[in-house]
């Protein structure tokens, strides 16, 4: 059960943490449906490019995190923006979790439905996660937050496997041209779109700098992130492109899992069962940090921020999330059409709060003239 | 806020049963009023010379009687007109001022002596030596390095490790603890090496221990805990002084308890309990192999037949054609699903296990052997399990006992029935969740409130030197970070 104090503050995490975090987080959902909406070999240097972009973005996030205000938490945020305006971000907030929740959450249990239990009942399957999400995050903000470093050894391996897809006897560096687009369309500027949005998440952290130790070189740390993240989608998207081709990239789902199940070994096969079940780690940490934003932001909405934490308003979170998920899988999710709104949704939404938030926390800090070099 | 308050100290002390004669003096009228209905206790009353007169009161069991005549009875006969404390010089002789002070002396194997011509009581330490030899550990064996091992007497314990540990800093503290039992603890340490918070939270553990029976330290280990329900043991606990010795060395605490070999080690981790002494005594890369092995085995022994059960269950396609064949042909006539085929060989397995280390040590053997053998063959050819399922529980069960400590082997077993009942839900999904909750639970275990799953969580990178691996021993320089030791290095050049 949830300790009197999940927010409690005992030992700051260093730069590493947040590292793996970014890393993380990027590395959740959308790199599964990212070949097929890319297509082209072109979108390679689209995705390097989006990749700087980003990484200007994590520039100015690391100017946020090394901030005065950042440090101080929710009371730096009341002295940056005002209280009203604080609490104005949290109800907005809320519903960016929600939508972010639930988008991953339904996506990659669609996949263990068509790829593990194709006749199993999802929301069982959503029941269970969210139970694992809800003792995780039950054990407060800093066992949530250590729980990354073995989130990220469970998984980081996965990229691995896709090497033997860089030297099929079918694959030919043909299919690696053009590396400039000769032309662009709308599609394009989707997939670059959806790579940027690929890419966030981040901007949450800026609540979570509380947890940080003091005086880190938090760029170097959000580069290496980045930069994982970006080298694990080429990795990705070149081994769709070997395997599939940009001809039939186009009509698999789910190109980064399909090329998996043509995988054998001498013993055992389907092997993207597997990698589907060890993704749960990843999905199972980041569900757990938003439950607990979506609990503080609850707080701050409220005006308790700065009282003690309660079960009952904790568990209150948790079963607001869960029925929300519960009702947009059991009647929003279903067929292809609505399904791609909350996607789409979730594509715009997530692009416009990683370039928007950063940016605003910079000018505000700015603005108000404390801004420490 | 969310938990009860503990009693405190004055309400637990109405418990104690050598409170009953509170506020009485310390006479011998009393004292034998508290010996009344003791067989073994005894008193000899003397006249050393017309007006001296000592009367010796002990517990007949406790003492040791050649040492009562030769150093005391002898004494007072022949050097009677010295005074008493010249006469039994010999001896380390206490004065004793109240009830309590004598009975517990009493207790502890001493011998009262009144000497009335000066109107004061003495404790005289002759306590029997009642102990077995130094032996080797039957419960850690290993091929090279020291053998010996502790034995019940907790004065011998520590002198193992003193001999070991030839410091001043080495220091050693006494508790009581057992309302009925006044079980000896002593708690070691180094001082300016160990972390002075983690002594500070061992000590007050020890003073909240509030029970009337400790007959283990175990016992004393599931009171010191942090975490009560846990299936994972949070103290280590050894009968081999070089691992305390190497505990210490590190900047741990030891703790010893009276009338048991087994110490306890703490703070420990996870990883802590797959080292064995072994690891450093074989060369480096000899050493990280077998640790290896054995994470390979625990990690194999909770797995296997989950996996076959998931499998069997949800999976099939995970098979190849030539594999599934063999599997469907031995499955073909067996009446259960996977999950109740294994969980019933899993229980027979406990069994066999449970029975052979209950009986005589060949006949245990014996009936291990048998009993595996003949069972696994009955089992196969009656159509209540496959012969896949045999080799795999055959492999599972010997891969969790290559684990070093006892405790863990065990928490290995009732683990794999967890994971077993969630693969057969929820097949390799289930698995993955139960992994989950199993890591999320240690990433959130303490002990003596350090995390229970460092250097992973929280990542020490500097300790991943003697983690999986062991590298050569001139490379640990740095004793455990996670422990926040005084004197980091281990090199006496870099203190």
């Amino acid at each position: 059960m949830p300790s009197p104090s999940l927010f409690e503050k005992s030992s700051p995490f260093s730069g590493v943490y947040f590292m793996l975090m970014v890393n993380r987080m990027q590395m959740l959902y959308f790199f599964i449906i990212m070949p097929r909406h890319l297509v082209h070999p072109y979108m390679i240097m689209g995705i390097m490019a989006v990749g700087i972009l980003s990484q200007v973005n994590l520039m100015l996030l690391s100017k946020w995190f090394s901030s005065n205000f950042s440090v101080q938490g929710y009371q730096g945020f009341v002295q940056l923006l005002g209280e009203r305006t604080v609490r104005v971000f949290a109800f907005l907030g809320l519903f960016l979790i929600l939508l972010r929740i639930t988008v991953m959450t339904l996506g990659f249990v669609e996949i263990a439905h068509q790829y593990i239990f194709p006749s199993m009942t999802s929301n069982w399957l959503i029941l269970s996660i969210f139970i694992v999400c809800f003792y995780l995050a039950s054990q407060g903000m800093e066992n949530t937050i250590r729980f990354v470093v073995i989130a990220f050894l469970s998984t980081i391996w996965m990229v691995i496997i896709y090497y033997s897809f860089f030297f099929p006897p079918i694959a030919s560096m043909h299919d690696l041209y053009p590396l400039m687009p000769p032309e662009w369309s709308a599609i394009s500027w989707k997939g670059l779109l959806l790579v940027w949005s690929s890419l966030s998440g981040v901007e949450f952290l800026v609540c979570l700098t509380p947890w940080l130790r003091p005086k880190q070189k938090m760029l170097k740390y959000l580069t290496i992130a980045n930069t994982i993240s970006v080298l694990e989608y080429l990795v990705l998207f070149i081994s769709s492109l070997l395997f599939f081709s940009s001809n039939y990239l186009v009509k698999t789902k789910y190109p980064v899992l399909d090329m998996v199940r043509y995988l054998q070994f001498p013993a055992y096969e389907r092997i993207d069962i597997v990698l589907i079940s060890v993704h749960l780690f990843v999905l199972v940490f980041v569900n757990s940090i938003f439950i607990l934003l979506f609990y503080g932001a609850t707080r701050i909405l409220l005006g308790k921020g700065v009282q003690q934490t309660t079960r009952m308003g904790f568990a209150a979170s948790f079963i607001i999330i869960l029925v929300s998920i519960l009702i947009v899988n059991q009647w929003f999710w279903k067929s292809g059409e609505e399904q791609n709104i909350w996607l789409n949704l979730q594509i715009g939404v997530g692009a416009f709060t990683y370039l928007l938030v950063p940016a605003f926390l910079l000018v505000a800090t700015k603005l108000k003239g404390r801004f420490k070099v | 806020m969310f938990w009860k308050k503990r009693k405190s100290g004055s309400d637990r002390k109405q418990n104690d049963p050598n409170k009953e004669v509170e506020n009485t003096t310390l006479t011998l009228d009393t004292l034998k009023n508290i010996v009344v209905n003791m067989d073994d206790a005894e008193i000899i009353e003397r006249q050393i010379n017309p007006d001296h007169k000592v009367t010796l009161l002990y517990i007949r069991t406790l003492i040791n009687q050649e040492r009562l005549n030769d150093e005391i009875i002898e004494p007072l006969i022949h050097h009677s007109p010295a005074p008493i404390h010249e006469c039994i010089n010999v001896c380390k002789a206490s004065k004793v001022n109240d009830l309590d002070e004598a009975q517990r002396q009493l207790m502890e194997g001493a011998i009262l002596l009144s000497d009335r011509s000066e109107d004061q009581w003495l404790a005289i330490k002759l306590e029997n030596p009642l102990s077995r030899s130094i032996e080797s550990s039957e419960t850690e064996t290993i091929l090279f390095g020291p053998k010996d091992s502790f034995s019940e007497q907790i004065e011998q314990n520590v002198t193992l490790i003193r001999r070991r540990l030839p410091l001043t800093t080495l220091k050693t503290e006494k508790f009581t603890v057992g309302s009925l039992t006044r079980t000896p603890i002593v708690l070691m340490y180094i001082e300016g090496l160990t972390n002075p918070e983690l002594i500070t939270i061992a000590k007050s553990k020890i003073l909240t221990i509030d029970y009337d029976l400790f007959l283990d330290s175990s016992q004393v280990a599931a009171f010191m805990e942090d975490h009560v329900h846990s299936i994972f043991p949070q103290f280590q606990q050894t009968d081999r002084p070089d691992s305390c010795v190497y505990a210490l060395g590190a900047g741990k605490l030891t703790i010893l308890v009276g009338n048991t070999p087994f110490a306890l080690i703490a703070p420990i981790t996870f990883f802590d309990l797959f080292i064995s002494p072994d690891d450093y005594i074989h060369r480096w890369l000899i050493g990280s192999f077998l640790r290896g092995v054995r994470f390979v085995s625990f990690f194999l022994s909770l797995t296997m037949i989950p996996l076959y059960v998931a499998i069997n269950t949800h999976h099939y396609q995970m098979f190849p054609l030539q594999v599934l064949f063999v599997l469907l042909e031995s499955r073909s006539k067996l009446p259960f699903t996977p999950f109740w085929e294994a969980f019933l060989m899993l229980i027979i397995i406990e069994i066999i296990i449970e029975a052979s280390l209950r009986m005589p040590t060949k006949t245990g053997q014996t009936l291990g052997v048998i009993g595996g053998i003949v069972i696994g063959q009955a089992s196969v050819e009656a159509g209540f399990a496959s012969k896949v399922l045999i080799v795999t529980v055959g492999i599972s069960t010997i891969a969790s006992f290559l684990v070093p400590n006892y405790l863990m082997v065990k928490a290995n077993r009732l683990l794999l029935f967890a994971f077993m009942l969630l693969s057969s839900i929820l097949g390799i999904f289930g698995m993955a969740l139960g992994f989950i909750i199993v890591l999320v639970h240690l990433n959130g275990l303490t002990s003596l409130k350090q995390p229970y799953f460092a250097p992973i969580a929280p990542l020490h990178m500097s300790d991943w030197n003697d983690l999986f691996i062991r590298v050569p021993l001139q490379w640990i320089k740095r004793r455990p970070v996670s422990l926040y030791p005084l004197q980091k290095w281990r090199s006496s050049r870099r203190r």
